[in-house]
């Protein structure tokens, strides 16, 4: 053997897991197709006031030019943006991916504080002014979102707005047409998709820190703590789901955060009966033992050393955790559960059936949406289910 | 075993106690919780009856005293042995065969358990037919999945069910009934309910004007059945699909008939097109007993079909006709999510155990792959699909909650939803206590049957 073959095996070896793990996923169609989605999603969430809002992009008002779509930008839509491009910035920086992590959530933590002290946009929001304007040609240019409704925009101005088909108004345009209360489905469905995403990851975020840091005492300690774990995963898991989300929700009343708190903590029994069993296997391991004889803190045995080690299964349950997640958020929807005013597919969904006829554009678009999101991460999931397992990836080479 | 069922049935009661108390609270920590200020809330009343109201419903549940004391209370009624309670509210003597009793519901006025036995059937009966359908049809298509590893069947049978697995069981629900149900669209099934309201008073079976009408009726049923049976398990691949093609088309065209009387256009076109496509694909499947389940389906419809065409009419349509034809809908869009999860799981399994090295060393011997598959891998196979039947009923259940509250169908799940969206602490509680048992039951039927079927394992 020479030595140039030596080396280019070490190199091939050295390679960290985690871009393994990359490379084998992105070789899978169904996980390109389903990254697709979620890419497409996560960039039409960041620029939803910039996609379908009243506020014309810009405007000039006897010679005056301004932007009432930047005023009217609420500090949320400035996080968002900001955290699009931190996750943009720091994708490129060479560090391992878990400082990434942490710092892109300090840079996000610190973007909201800011915005939150700077933004300041109107709290009373005249959505028709413009169209008035327009109308009795005050303005001298203008120039609008590509859909120039707001998700809360009523359309009060004309008389008579209520459910819509698809492009069956004559003076004005709604692609997807409108819902029960006249505001144009394309818009609320715009909106509606950072719900979706928020719900799908902070809910899911939650749940895996409750559930990792259980499973891991669980796993590690067994015995006595193992006991009393799993009885309280049985309890959690024996308590259905749903029920237990319907009545925190009716008794905790309707917040966005709220739901999320809850969605994760229903959610984590399965995360930590996979960190326990992944853990019960590594705890007998020798550079466990290794870390133990060392005298390490307890927090650096557990997440620093075994945790890496137990990543596998924990990532596809994940994925396919963020797909039930925002299913669960939209069944709240659905039933009457989720929020009140704010655009959600649930609810513009419960829509298609409330009144005597049936309104086919408010079953097929937000339900489409919800499906191809659930479809999208359950693509993921599976993808990556593969690319972690060792046994098809044996197959793949032989 | 006998030692570990009553272990397993004494476990129950801790994990029971723990769910109910989870629940309760969420329900005492709530803003506003459950007080007979919120009872009374929303009713036209003076000041004083107002008054005599709530200290009436503080007596009645004991709304007044600290949530603790509420649950201890709550548990007192509902264990088979405790304290008496009195009228007034009161505690009274110890007893050890006092019987438990599940409150009465706020809401409704009406003892819990009077309640559940009304809805509790109607859930199960939802289940009890999903669960031997989902099992039959996904262990059909996980072993065609199998066999044909890598192949065309597998591989867009894998996305399809990954597809269908997606799909929210409240969107299936509404489509259905937006485009099957309502007035707009196909009206073949009806919007809601389990029966209506004529049958009551109607024969359990279907009632004909005379018994010529019966013969021909079932004549056309048997014939059309066989034909179709005989005709997808004779002919050569080639020649199924387009058998399928004809019939696919076939319906395509009276679907678009029926929907707008016209006798030609794009709509024809495009679900005749729809349809055979579809209709070739499945007259395309390799697996015998899909192929015949489907020609008796197609056999069933359209030799009823033809029967009405012949001018059989029904003079009742009965009570069984009627109820199938109500639980049409729901059923599918209550199964078909635990469908897709559990062929796919079925297909993982037998591929594992078909790559074992028992399952070579029967090749190696010279059993045919028939058997092979059947009497050796089969078998084995069916351990992670046991394991997992304890986890379908809770998610059936679940499932039931959102298809009850689409399809208006009175059951348990209508029921939850309504007992907390008006903060009925009775019926919360005992909702709780009652899916928590069944899902409880359902683990430890998976646990025993997973004894029976595998010797390796044993409780003893």
């Amino acid at each position: 053997m020479t030595e140039q073959t030596l080396s280019n095996q070490q190199i091939q070896r050295s390679k960290p897991w985690s871009q393994q793990v990359l490379v084998a996923l992105l070789k899978r169609n169904s996980a390109r197709i389903g990254l697709l989605w979620i890419g497409i999603l996560v960039v039409i969430a960041t620029f939803s006031p910039f996609l379908a809002s009243s506020h014309p992009l810009y405007m000039v008002v006897d010679g005056q030019i301004s932007s009432p779509l930047l005023m009217h930008m609420s500090a949320q839509d400035w996080v968002w943006l900001a955290a699009f491009i931190f996750t943009l910035v720091l994708f490129k920086w060479s560090r391992p991916v878990w400082q990434k992590l942490l710092f892109w959530l300090g840079l996000v933590a610190v973007s909201a504080v800011v915005a939150n002290v700077l933004a300041s946009p109107p709290t009373l929001i005249i959505y028709e002014q413009y169209r008035e304007m327009q109308a009795a040609g005050e303005l001298d240019k203008v120039m609008y979102a590509p859909i120039p409704y707001s998700a809360k925009d009523y359309l009060r101005d004309y008389a008579n707005t209520g459910v819509e088909a698809p492009l069956e108004a004559t003076e004005r345009t709604h692609w997807l047409g409108t819902d029960e209360n006249g505001a144009d489905v394309a818009s609320r469905m715009i909106h509606a998709s950072r719900i979706a995403l928020g719900i799908g990851f902070i809910a899911t975020g939650i749940a895996l820190v409750i559930g990792t840091i259980i499973g891991g005492l669980m796993g590690y300690f067994s015995g006595i703590v193992d006991i009393i774990g799993m009885r309280l995963v049985e309890i959690f898991e024996a308590i259905p789901t749903l029920f237990l989300l319907l009545s925190f929700v009716a008794f905790f009343g309707r917040s966005i955060y709220m739901m999320m708190v809850i969605i994760g903590i229903t959610a984590w029994s399965g995360y930590a009966r996979y960190v326990r069993a992944e853990f019960l296997k590594l705890r007998q391991q020798d550079f466990v033992q290794a870390a133990v004889a060392c005298g390490l803190p307890l927090r650096s045995i557990l997440f620093r050393h075994m945790l890496p080690n137990g990543l596998a299964p924990l990532l596809v349950a994940t994925s396919f955790g963020v797909a039930s997640a925002i299913l669960a958020e939209a069944t709240l929807s659905f039933l009457g559960l989720g929020l009140i005013d704010d655009p959600s597919w649930g609810q513009l969904l419960n829509q298609a059936v409330q009144s005597s006829t049936f309104n086919w554009w408010l079953a097929v678009f937000p339900g489409g949406a919800i499906f191809m999101t659930v479809f999208a991460y359950n693509l993921l999931g599976e993808a990556l289910r593969d690319a972690v397992d060792p046994h098809t990836n044996r197959n793949r080479q032989a | 075993m006998l030692n570990y069922l009553l272990r397993r049935l004494l476990l129950m009661v801790p994990t029971l106690l723990g769910i109910t108390l989870v629940v309760f609270v969420v329900m005492a920590a709530a803003p506003g919780g459950i007080s007979a200020q919120t009872l009374v809330d929303g009713m036209e009343l003076e000041p004083q009856s107002r008054k005599a109201l709530e200290d009436y419903y503080n007596k009645l549940y004991g709304l007044d005293q600290p949530a603790p004391v509420q649950y201890l209370r709550w548990l007192n009624n509902i264990s088979p042995v405790g304290f008496e309670r009195n009228v007034d509210g009161t505690l009274g003597s110890f007893s050890l065969w006092k019987g438990s009793d599940l409150g009465t519901s706020f809401r409704y006025g009406r003892a819990v358990t009077d309640l559940l036995a009304e809805r509790l059937p109607i859930t199960l009966l939802l289940n009890l037919i999903s669960i031997p359908l989902i099992y039959a049809l996904a262990v059909g298509i996980g072993v065609q999945a199998a066999r044909d590893r890598g192949g065309r069947f597998d591989v867009s049978s894998n996305i399809f069910l990954l597809g269908l697995w997606s799909v929210p069981s409240m969107l299936a629900g509404v489509l259905f009934i937006g485009f099957f149900a309502s007035e707009q669209y196909w009206r073949w099934f009806p919007t809601g309910g389990l029966m209506r309201r004529e049958t009551a008073s109607e024969t359990f079976l279907p009632l004909f004007a005379s018994f010529t009408d019966v013969l021909i009726a079932v004549g056309c049923v048997a014939v059309l059945t066989l034909l179709f049976m005989q005709l997808l398990s004779r002919l050569s691949t080639s020649n199924r699909q387009w058998l399928g093609v004809v019939i696919g088309a076939g319906l395509g065209y009276m679907m678009a008939l029926n929907l707008y009387g016209q006798w030609f256009g794009v709509l024809h076109i495009v679900l005749m097109l729809l349809l055979a496509l579809l209709m070739r694909s499945l007259c395309n499947l390799q697996n015998l007993s899909l192929r015949l389940a489907i020609a008796g389906s197609l056999g069933l419809g359209l030799g009823l079909g033809l029967a009405a065409q012949l001018g059989v009419t029904f003079l009742q349509n009965g009570y069984l006709l009627d109820r199938i034809w109500h639980l049409v809908l729901p059923i599918i869009a209550l199964s078909y999510g635990g469908l897709a999860f559990l062929a796919k799981l079925t297909r993982s399994s037998l591929l594992e155990n078909l790559a074992a090295n028992y399952a070579r060393t029967a090749r190696a011997k010279g059993v045919d792959e028939e058997s092979v598959l059947w009497r050796h891998v089969f078998r084995n196979s069916l351990l992670p699909l046991i394991t997992v039947s304890a986890t379908l009923l809770p998610s059936l259940l679940a499932g039931s909650v959102i298809i009850e509250s689409i399809f208006s169908i009175d059951g348990m799940g209508k029921l939850a939803v309504e007992a907390v969206q008006t903060r009925d602490r009775e019926l919360v509680l005992s909702v709780t206590l009652i899916s928590g048992l069944l899902t409880l039951f359902g683990y430890l039927m998976a646990d025993i049957a997973y004894a029976l079927v595998d010797p390796r394992v044993s409780y003893d």
